[in-house]
């Protein structure tokens, strides 16, 4: 079989999902839902397949794929240089841990879309499918043009799905983060474009290479205004302070299904860009801004932490979560050791998974009594005991707890900083008990107490919301139990950032 | 013939054109307008027959475009005072300061 | 049978992962799955324990996790101090799974329960096997969980809630210690493992700063974990819990994990003075603290979490002195008294339904086996000769009189004069005295619940002679042997100190009888409502009420001021942006007059400039 073109069906798959959906007529809700669940099951496969692929030993450079696809001359009709933009899919360790967690996400937000979307299914899954796409093909893509036309694939399907199917304030919302997410991404074009008029090239690779020799025809300074760059485009992804409002926004306004997606992948594109870019094109540059990218992410930590900690929202609560969780990764990031940057993006994955449980749940919770303010759900153990044992469980994994995949990231990311910068780390360790603080008072409100309200008739979890969940869980706890399944494949990503850095 | 230089017809042109421009641009009345706008291309007409002759390379071409030009003239003349007409009879006015509905 | 001891904390694991899929099936049958696990783990606890006094340390390690060069390994040791505990923890296990039975019956959540305690001595179990720093943290943490599950158990109790919440956050603050330590400790000898720290604290690798530095930042994660001053407040609120677990955890082996990690420790903590100063300062000023506040107390399980806490500084300070020996002994016997008087506690509120001392009395007749049991616990905590607690107590005592700290040593005998007092204040109050009108239906509890405590019983009488003189002190050289390091088996002390703490335990015992027994001294002796000191112990020296007020009232007040920042200054940046843009937007809509003259004029005047710079810079494609 031919391994070459696997990566590009696994791209596309959800496109026959599309074609399918649209011959469908709007009212069939039930074929829909069906299509569009199945519609992200060859990806997950396929996804799953590479993983043992590489598990079994095998080279995941067999999946590399190369068309060349645009090209033309340099300005003034000179023969040099050559502008070519090949199509270029690629796996790594990493890129193959991030295409599995999009592919087991995927799946479970359609199973939540299946229960939690009421209106419009058709338009949703298209919309949905669509957003797999550009996600996947974020993670696979070798060169910056492809990954860029990707990334703009995932941000207008996520505009209209947050606009159209969100809650009160959806259409703000949306904006917001089409508003924010598109100035990010026009930064980014400007990046990639001055790299490649200065370079020709916008293979990651090449550049990298490119970039690392000392003839390369690109200053140091301008380096690093390009590494500010991105660190900005990224930041408004990830999002880093005082960047991050919109995100609070979808967070709260999105439909649950769409904030699986959303928090539990498309803010991790934000990170994979800032080390596969940042840190791997720039890594010279990047040493420089070590110690303020370790600020950044203590702010980060700190600032969200704190914030979670007042609020009266528990989709608010885990927002500011997921700011503070991003801290994590721009610490691990500033350490620039193997502990650091491997803590770093054991992170993106187990946050990934841990907010994408958490916010079904919310979805749970939300469809079954209509509010996610904490006080209004005080003492909901009482009458949906299994829901609030995994919200408590998600809470722990989220606070870092051993045994599941988020202290193995926290572990790391602070071992690596200490080793650099230790009293940076030590004002960002106020972080775990603060972590454990809102947590513990966000979802004790919710579960423990006094009943306020009756909690009647079937509310606990059934059926088909238990597959999320128990997916999920068990991947979170895998992760934390055996962290190899992770740091593997990741070993020879490290080597190659660690060659770039320099030791 | 050749005692009258290029840079006469050119200022010819030129004064042409500016007072065609100030009308267009000033002038309350459509009517007058239009004509100006006449005058405007008549003042490159004159460009194009001066270059003809007294040109880098001189040719038929510009000549030929001219008359392009005064046909096209002709038919913009027709198809404008078409229009013309058509907005005197809605609005019963041909101030063109009332002739706003882009706005809005 | 030693390299079969990782199977030991699979045991309780196992029972936990059945109970939870299980329990609503199993119903009452989950107490039996509970026992016949953690029933296992003892059998083979025992074996392991056995097979240690004949054979040297086994340990066994696997690579756990890859950081590029750096290989973390996970894996077990069985060394003296990790049989003993192995044995005492799931001892204490088995019998507080044995007794709960009896106690939560009824419960709606019964299987729930014994999941919970699964899984905390799964993790007990796990924890004291840890043969590395970043193990032994991982489970520490999930002890915690444990503890932090079983405390919140009646979860619809809001004060249950709270304790939970307080029990949680508060250790996790002594965890960061742990957790900073660890990771410093890491970067200077490159590794978590035991053996390989201490040879590099041996061979003088890690300069001495660092040594004191992470050194005391462990004891903090110690000090959260046992309840030691700062961070007390969270123990005597974590007796909202069930009895059986107050036992359990926050008796015999939870708390008791922070000593356990000083022991485990010891040679680090030994290359620094400074540290081992601050681990007996803290040990002697919590013994003594947490003793007067256990002076005034109402609640019987309140009075015994204070005699918890004052009796692990007691460890600490025995620790802190260089008494390895005395500090593990003490560990030892205070896991079997402390359990016992628990769940002795356990079984009068069972019979009784109130856990205010006030409202009891005269249970001695009623309650016929528990009344002595519990006396025996009392005579051994109070270090009456012939129990367990005098023998262990002694040894502290000695061992702070020979560390040369004859302050923390007069601390300590004032802190053995008031646990004789309020303990037997305790034993009075309940005990003798007129019984109240409303404990008719008082009974004595079933044979499940009195099983454990016998047994405790017989061992809180009899755990002391494996280290006394008589017997050649064959525990503590047991203990040290193959590690010169950790100190003697048992010092030899000046007699007088032993007269001393006899004497005065007799004496606390004495002035208690005169005052609840006898009621010939005035109980407003020193309780006197009104009077100022005793507010202030009923109030327990308001440490909770300035935490209130300083700690979290400034982490809300910053809270709110960042939510100020957030509102204000981060979306008023952006509110501003959007201004411009939108006034900018609002100028250019107003050049759109609709005037087609207007509109020719600009474009002639734009080309027109045009055309101008042009003229003048020559343009940018020459």
């Amino acid at each position: 079989m031919n391994l070459h073109s696997i990566l590009s069906i696994l791209v596309f798959s959800p496109l026959l999902g599309i074609v399918v959906l649209a011959f469908l007529p709007k009212q069939s809700e039930k074929l829909i839902k069906w299509v569009g669940f199945l519609a992200t099951i060859p990806a997950l496969l396929i996804a799953l397949a590479a993983y043992l692929h590489f598990q079994w030993g095998k080279d995941l450079a067999d999946f590399a794929v190369s068309k060349s696809w645009i090209q033309f001359r340099g300005m003034g009709g000179a023969p040099e240089p050559f502008f070519s933009v090949n199509y270029e899919l690629g796996l790594s360790g990493f890129q193959l841990l991030l295409v599995v967690l999009t592919a087991v996400v995927a799946t479970l937000s359609a199973i939540a879309a299946v229960k939690f979307v009421k209106k419009e299914w058709k338009g949703y899954f298209m919309l949905f499918l669509l957003l797999e796409i550009g996600m996947l093909g974020v993670f696979t893509a070798e060169n910056l043009i492809l990954f860029f036309i990707f990334f703009e694939v995932t941000l207008i399907p996520t505009f209209f799905l947050i606009g159209k199917w969100g809650y009160f304030e959806k259409e703000k919302a949306a904006y917001s983060f089409l508003i924010y997410n598109g100035l990010g991404s026009a930064v980014l074009l400007i990046v990639i474009m001055i790299l490649f008029a200065k370079t020709g090239t916008t293979n990651i690779e090449m550049l990298t290479k490119i970039i690392a020799d000392p003839s390369a025809p690109l200053s140091g300074d301008l380096k690093l205004g390009l590494l500010i760059a991105l660190l900005v485009a990224f930041g408004v992804k990830l999002p880093i302070f005082p960047l991050h409002s919109w995100m609070l926004k979808v967070h709260v306004q999105a439909p649950p299904a769409v904030v699986m997606i959303h928090s539990g992948i498309l803010l991790k594109i934000g990170a994979y860009g800032l080390i596969r870019f940042g840190l791997g094109i720039f890594p010279e540059q990047f040493k420089t801004l070590a110690t303020l990218l370790a600020v950044l992410g203590v702010i980060n930590l700190l600032y969200g932490a704190f914030l979670a900690f007042i609020q009266t929202d528990f989709k608010m609560v885990l927002a500011y979560s997921s700011i503070s969780h991003m801290g994590i990764v721009l610490i691990g990031l500033a350490a620039m050791n193997e502990a650091g940057v491997q803590g770093a993006i054991f992170q993106v994955i187990s946050h990934g998974l841990i907010s994408a449980l958490l916010f079904f749940l919310v979805g749970v919770l939300y469809e079954r009594t209509d509010t996610s303010l904490i006080e209004n759900l005080g003492g909901m153990a009482k009458g949906m005991p299994i829901a609030a044992g995994f919200l408590l469980a998600g809470a722990m994994a989220s606070l870092g707890l051993p045994g599941m995949s988020g202290f193995v990231s926290e572990f790391m990311a602070f071992l690596g900083l200490f080793k650099e910068l230790p009293w940076i780390a030590a004002v960002g360790t106020i972080g775990i008990i603060m972590t454990a603080a809102y947590l513990l008072r966000a979802v004790l409100g919710m579960t423990y107490g006094k009943a306020h309200r009756e909690f009647t008739g079937v509310l606990d979890l059934k059926g088909v919301e238990f597959v999320p969940v128990v997916v999920l869980f068990v991947l979170i706890v895998l992760i934390g139990v055996y962290p190899s399944v992770l740091s593997a494949p990741l070993q020879t990503t490290l080597e190659t950032i660690m060659l770039g850095l320099g030791g | 013939m050749s005692s009258v230089p290029a840079s006469a017809f050119l200022a010819l042109a030129l004064i042409l054109f500016c007072i065609g421009l100030y009308g267009a641009l000033t002038k309350r009345n459509t009517v007058i307008v239009l004509i100006s706008i006449e005058l405007m291309l008549n003042a490159v007409n004159i460009n194009l027959v001066t270059f003809s002759k007294y040109g880098m390379t001189p040719s038929i071409t510009g000549q030929i475009f001219a008359l392009f030009a005064i046909c096209v003239a002709a038919a913009e003349a027709s198809v404008g005072l078409a229009i013309l007409i058509a907005l005197y009879r809605t609005k019963k006015t041909v101030n063109i300061d009332e002739m706003n509905t882009m706005k809005n | 049978m030693m390299e079969n001891a990782w199977l030991i904390p699979l045991f309780p694991l196992l029972s936990f992962l059945i109970l939870l899929l299980f329990g609503k099936r199993l119903k009452k049958a989950s107490a039996y799955v509970g026992i016949i696990f953690t029933l296992a783990s003892l059998i083979f606890s025992i074996l392991v324990l056995f097979e240690r006094f004949s054979e040297p340390t086994y340990m066994t390690k696997f690579e756990w996790l890859t950081i590029g060069d750096l290989h973390l390994t996970a894996g077990f040791e069985v060394n003296q101090l990790n049989a003993l505990m192995l044995f005492i923890v799931s001892l204490v296990s088995f019998l507080v799974h044995t007794y709960s039975k009896g106690y939560m019956n009824g419960d709606e959540r019964f299987p729930v329960f014994y999941a919970y305690l699964g899984l905390f001595t799964f993790a007990m179990l796990g924890l004291v096997l840890s043969p590395n720093l970043l193990q032994t943290y991982i489970f520490w943490e999930l002890v915690g969980v444990g503890s932090f599950l079983l405390i919140g158990f009646y979860f619809n109790k809001e004060e249950a809630k709270a304790a939970a919440k307080k029990a949680f956050i508060m250790t996790r603050i002594g965890d960061v210690g742990l957790f900073i330590g660890m990771i410093l400790l890491f970067w200077e000898t490159k590794s978590f493992e035991y053996s390989e720290i201490f040879k590099a604290v041996d061979s003088g690798a890690v300069s001495g700063t660092m040594i004191t530095l992470t050194a005391i930042l462990i004891f903090i994660g110690a000090v959260g974990k046992s309840g030691q001053f700062p961070l007390h407040t969270w123990l005597p609120d974590a007796m909202e819990g069930p009895t059986p677990v107050s036992a359990l955890i926050h008796a015999a082996t939870m708390v008791a994990a922070g000593v356990y990690l000083v022991a485990a420790l010891f040679p680090l903590f030994l290359a620094s003075k400074t540290a081992l100063l601050t681990i007996a300062v803290i040990g002697a000023f919590t013994a003594i603290f947490a003793a007067s506040i256990g002076l005034v107390q109402t609640d019987i399980k309140r009075v015994l979490a204070y005699s918890t806490v004052s009796q692990l500084g007691y460890m600490m300070l025995a620790l802190g002195s260089g008494g390895y020996v005395a500090g593990v002994f003490h560990l030892m016997t205070h896991a079997f008294f402390k359990a016992l008087l628990f769940l002795a506690a356990g079984s009068v509120i069972h019979a009784v339904h109130t856990q205010n001392i006030e409202e009891m009395g005269g249970l001695w007749k009623k309650l016929k086996l528990t009344g002595p049991l519990f006396l025996i616990g009392t005579l051994a905590i109070s270090g009456v000769p012939l129990l367990s607690g005098f023998f262990s107590k002694d040894e502290i005592l000695i061992a702070a009189w020979e560390g040369g700290h004859p302050i923390l040593f007069l601390l300590a005998l004032i802190a053995a004069f008031m646990t004789a007092f309020y303990m037997f204040r305790l034993f009075f109050m309940v005990f003798t005295g007129e019984a109240r009108s409303e404990m008719k239906h008082v009974h004595e509890s079933p044979n499940n619940m009195t099983f454990p405590m016998i047994l405790l019983g017989v061992l809180a009488i009899v755990a002391g002679y494996v280290n006394t003189p008589w017997f050649g002190s064959f525990f503590g050289d047991w203990l040290v042997d193959g590690n010169p390091a950790l100190g003697h088996g048992h010092i030899e002390g000046p007699i007088w100190i032993m007269i001393a703490a006899t004497v005065v335990s007799l004496l606390g015992i004495y002035v208690a009888y005169l005052m609840y027994f006898k009621r010939s001294l005035s109980r407003n002796w020193l309780s006197g409502t009104g009077d100022t000191l005793h507010t202030i112990l009923l109030n327990k020296y308001y440490v909770d009420e300035f935490y209130q007020l300083t700690v979290i009232a400034f982490t809300k007040g910053f809270s709110y001021f960042l939510r100020f920042i957030d509102v204000f200054v981060v979306e008023g940046l952006v509110k501003g942006v959007v201004g411009i843009v939108q006034g900018l937007g609002k100028t250019g809509s107003k050049m759109q007059t609709g005037q087609v003259q207007t509109y020719g004029a600009v474009a002639f005047i734009g080309l027109a400039l045009l055309a101008v710079i042009f003229a003048l810079t020559g343009g940018y494609l020459r």
